[in-house]
């Protein structure tokens, strides 16, 4: 067990290589010239000398090679550079701002179980009944409707007509409400068809006829083997969405006025605010890879079978 | 088989007890911001804005709104409706002859905003750190000219340039650089440029509250010199998208949103359609232009040129596009700007049948059965340029290229990132491209300044002119001119020259809206496009 940790940790480290060589990459392939885009952020007028020197600065007439090399030392350092904008430390700038950033996540990821897991079990318990319809319907608007989209119409209705919670903000428990659901509804909508399906799969499962020839309680074999064994699908499904819930959270942000980490990618998108993108595009990338092996140390827990057959086929 | 279960429990009771306290700890430290802005403060004005304030540094750019410094810091000088230049915290300044000495008589009993005293000293100050950064402020013409600041006495500021620079006065009225920061708020070493303490200004506002990203709270100063604002505080919200600002604002959460662009045109129309809201429509803040670049083939032509303006229904576009809220514009800068209303241009009303005969003189002809005009088998293609971003800008490139297609000309439309229409405008990589003017304060020696600038984009556009090299001679007199008579002939010529010859075709006047609860009242437009308009408002 813990040779498999400590391998899928090793293989952490090939991918955020591979994730940092893209953000360096980035610059290259972008049409804008990071000196100009500073230049032009800083509101300093662009000559041939101060491209040049900027140019220096910023390590561009370096062979890409050098380039990768000391962005790795730096990122590893937590030195993203500067803010073109804020002249203040990327790093500084994106930390304060991710708490409220996790806060929504966790905020939707809480909810989204919360609703998903009964809904769920009881989609597929009992199939085809009214719970089970409604369960499909909430899933078809859930994977279809826009998140923006979305919160519009939910601000329209419980903010400005209802006058339920506030129509942007953080700072009180209503203000969490509206993006938070807007934020989870995918995830309910996935969650609860996983989930649903998971539990029809192992309904059929001989362990469930053998259980209740044995004379175990219905309750019990509902809860204590067969929702244990169908969650694991959706652990999956919530790790690999921690990730997208981070970039989840620009259009919500933006449309909630959640002064988060998202909304402010964005703005760095609009002025080219270079080092502040790379260091998104990073930590959104580390999020991943980190919810992924999260997420495979838990199932290993859950099921350790999961790591034998790891060991058996190495 | 208990143990695992127990400690399996334990873990997932201790994930959810996390989460759920970790999201609860976030709303712990919650503010009143439930509320609404009037149950706080009944003579409080709330209003959106889609940007944080930002550093709130009178020396500095992005990320500071310039609404937001103008509020707390002041200039020597202010810009008032029709280009009246007034004083502000100079009473009255003198121009030696050669207009190259300026001489202010400063403002006594005004006090900054921590109680301190302004005076000389302290614009000097100003001006000699803001002299010192010279790499960020090139773009600001008279800085770049001054040779001394000076110090007469205590209310007395002389500053003298390098030569005869006449829009100096009127410069002194933009929101950044020039405003006056006091003591308190320069750092230990002096250099503003990397930040303030404080936001200490002699401004009618003092910013007293500030959360970054959600909002700022301006209290009114009680101790100005000036005209007291009627409202005690104004609550700046960052909502940063549109449509949020409009629920916001029908819910009763904001009482103001004014700008440009802050809402979307159907939004705006949508509100005031209802009848309970007040809206106001600025007078032209600035002329909404298309540039046509003279070093293409097709474009050297002026006959082409010329029958691309008569080819399309302006007046039409523009009230279609905008909704009314734009104005069709007859000339290339909006005449309530100084020296542009003397402006005799050849007026050009739509004429498709103008617009054809002009084509077939400059010798592209319809082949028959073909609905492209061609010239020697080269097909009347043209490309444009355009903002993906900016709805009007694509909106209007659409209407030209139907427009322009029914006089047999091929307009291909390209929309681009704004960085990159600025990069390839300064390549002169466009055949066809949008441009505006920069307003008040900045217009209209900024903007044939940056006619005149070479590799800004007009310069290399304007090529095909026979009387460039004459246009380029009068823009570099026009801001040495002592003499106002000569000045205004000067400008008269240069931007006659500019249109008539039709590189540059004057499309519309760019206008400020704003939307308010009825109980707002006395909401004008500020003649400095950048300055804000909160001094006279009231709520009832």
């Amino acid at each position: 067990m813990g040779t498999y940790i400590i391998k899928r940790i090793m293989s952490i480290i090939p991918i955020f290589l591979l994730a940092a060589f893209l953000t360096t990459g980035m610059i290259h392939l972008s049409p804008v010239d990071p000196a100009e885009a500073y230049l032009t952020a800083a509101h300093i007028e662009q000559t041939d000398e101060i491209l040049a020197q900027k140019r220096h600065e910023f390590g561009l007439d370096q062979p890409f090679f050098m380039q990768y090399i000391n962005s790795i030392i730096k990122i590893c350092q937590l030195d993203f550079g500067i803010s073109y904008v804020s002249n203040k430390p990327v790093w500084d700038e994106v930390i304060h701002r991710i708490p409220a950033t996790l806060q929504l996540a966790l905020g939707s990821l809480f909810l989204a179980v919360l609703v998903s897991v009964p809904l769920g079990f009881f989609a597929g318990v009992k199939k085809n009944s009214a719970i089970d319809h409604f369960s499909r319907l909430l899933s078809f608007f859930g994977a279809s409707i826009p998140s923006f989209w979305l919160g519009y119409i939910l601000i329209f209705f419980f903010s400005v007509k209802l006058d339920l919670f506030p129509v942007e903000g953080i700072g009180t428990w209503q203000h969490l409400v509206l993006p938070s659901v807007t934020l989870a509804l995918p995830l309910i909508a996935m969650y609860t068809r996983l989930l649903r399906t998971s539990i029809l799969e192992n309904l059929q499962e001989p362990y469930v006829l053998f259980a209740r020839t044995r004379g175990i309680k219905e309750k019990t074999i509902m809860a204590k083997h067969i929702l244990r064994l169908a969650i694991s699908p959706m652990i999956t499904g919530l790790g690999m969405n921690l990730g997208k819930l981070l970039t989840g959270t620009i259009i919500v942000e933006t449309v909630f006025s959640w002064p988060g980490f998202g909304r402010y990618f964005i703005e760095a998108i609009f002025n080219r605010d270079i080092p502040i993108i790379q260091c998104y595009v990073l930590i959104a990338a580390s999020l991943f890879i980190l919810s992924n092996l999260l997420v495979d140390l838990i199932q290993m827990y859950i099921d350790p079978r999961i790591s034998r057959k790891e060991g058996q086929q190495r | 088989m208990f143990y695992t279960i127990s400690r399996r429990n334990i873990l997932l009771t201790s994930i959810f007890i996390f989460l759920f306290s970790t999201i609860l700890l976030g709303c712990t430290n919650a503010s009143d911001e439930a509320s609404t802005s009037k149950d706080d403060n009944e003579n409080m004005l709330t209003i959106a804005w889609p940007r944080d304030v930002g550093a709130m540094n009178p020396h500095i750019y992005n990320p500071s709104q310039l609404f937001a410094q103008s509020m707390v810091y002041e200039p020597l000088v202010s810009y008032g409706i029709g280009g009246k230049l007034k004083p502000n915290l100079a009473e009255s300044w003198e121009i030696s002859t050669d207009g190259k000495v300026y001489t202010f008589h400063l403002r006594q009993n005004v006090k900054f905003s921590d109680g301190t005293s302004f005076n000389a000293d302290i614009v000097k100050k100003n001006f000699d750190t803001v002299l010192n950064h010279m790499e960020l402020h090139s773009w600001l013409g008279f800085l770049s000219k001054i040779a001394s600041t000076e110090v007469i006495d205590e209310f007395t500021f002389k500053m003298t340039l390098t030569e005869a620079y006449y829009p100096t006065i009127q410069e002194l009225a933009v929101v950044r650089p020039v405003r006056i920061l006091g003591e308190a708020g320069f750092p230990a070493d002096g250099d503003t440029s990397k930040g303030v303490e404080k936001a200490v200004g002699t401004g009618p506002w003092i910013l007293d509250e500030y959360k970054q990203d959600e909002y700022a709270i301006f209290t009114r100063n009680e101790n100005y010199w000036g005209e007291l604002p009627n409202v005690e505080k104004i609550k700046v919200k960052v909502i940063p998208d549109a449509e949020t600002r409009v629920l916001a604002f029908e819910k009763g959460e904001l009482d103001l949103i004014y700008g440009e662009g802050v809402i979307s045109l159907d939004a705006f129309k949508q509100l005031e359609s209802t009848g309970k809201y007040e809206t106001t429509i600025s007078d032209p803040v600035a002329t909404r232009q298309l540039v046509l670049n003279t070093t293409r083939e097709t474009l050297s032509d002026e006959r082409v040129r010329q029958a691309l303006h008569y080819g399309f229904n302006k007046e039409a576009m523009v009230k279609g596009i905008t909704s009314g809220l734009e104005e069709s514009a007859d000339f290339i800068l909006p005449t309530n700007l100084p020296y542009t209303s003397d402006i005799d241009v050849e007026s050009i009303d739509y004429d498709v049948k103008k617009a054809e005969a002009l084509l077939d003189e400059a010798g592209w002809i319809l082949p028959k059965g073909k609905t492209v005009r061609e010239k020697d088998g080269k097909l009347l293609e043209i490309e444009m340029m355009y903002d993906s971003a900016e709805s009007i800008q694509k909106a209007m490139a659409e209407t030209l290229q139907s427009e322009w297609g029914a006089i047999g000309v091929k307009l291909n439309i390209v929309g681009v990132e704004l960085a990159v229409q600025v990069q390839r405008f300064k390549d002169n990589d466009f055949e066809i491209n949008f441009f505006s003017n920069y307003g008040a304060p900045y217009d209209p020696h900024t903007f044939i300044n940056i006619v005149a600038k070479e590799g800004f984009g007009f310069n290399e556009a304007i090529s095909a002119y026979p009387n460039k090299a004459e246009i380029l001679k009068q823009i570099a007199l026009i801001p040495q001119t002592t003499d106002e008579a000569e000045r205004q002939q000067l400008y008269t010529s240069v931007l006659t020259s500019l249109q008539d010859q039709g590189a540059i075709l004057p499309i519309s006047y760019i206008k400020k809206t704003a939307i308010y609860q009825k109980d707002v009242t006395n909401f004008n437009f500020s003649a400095n496009r950048d300055e804000n308009p909160f001094t006279g408002i009231s709520i009832k």
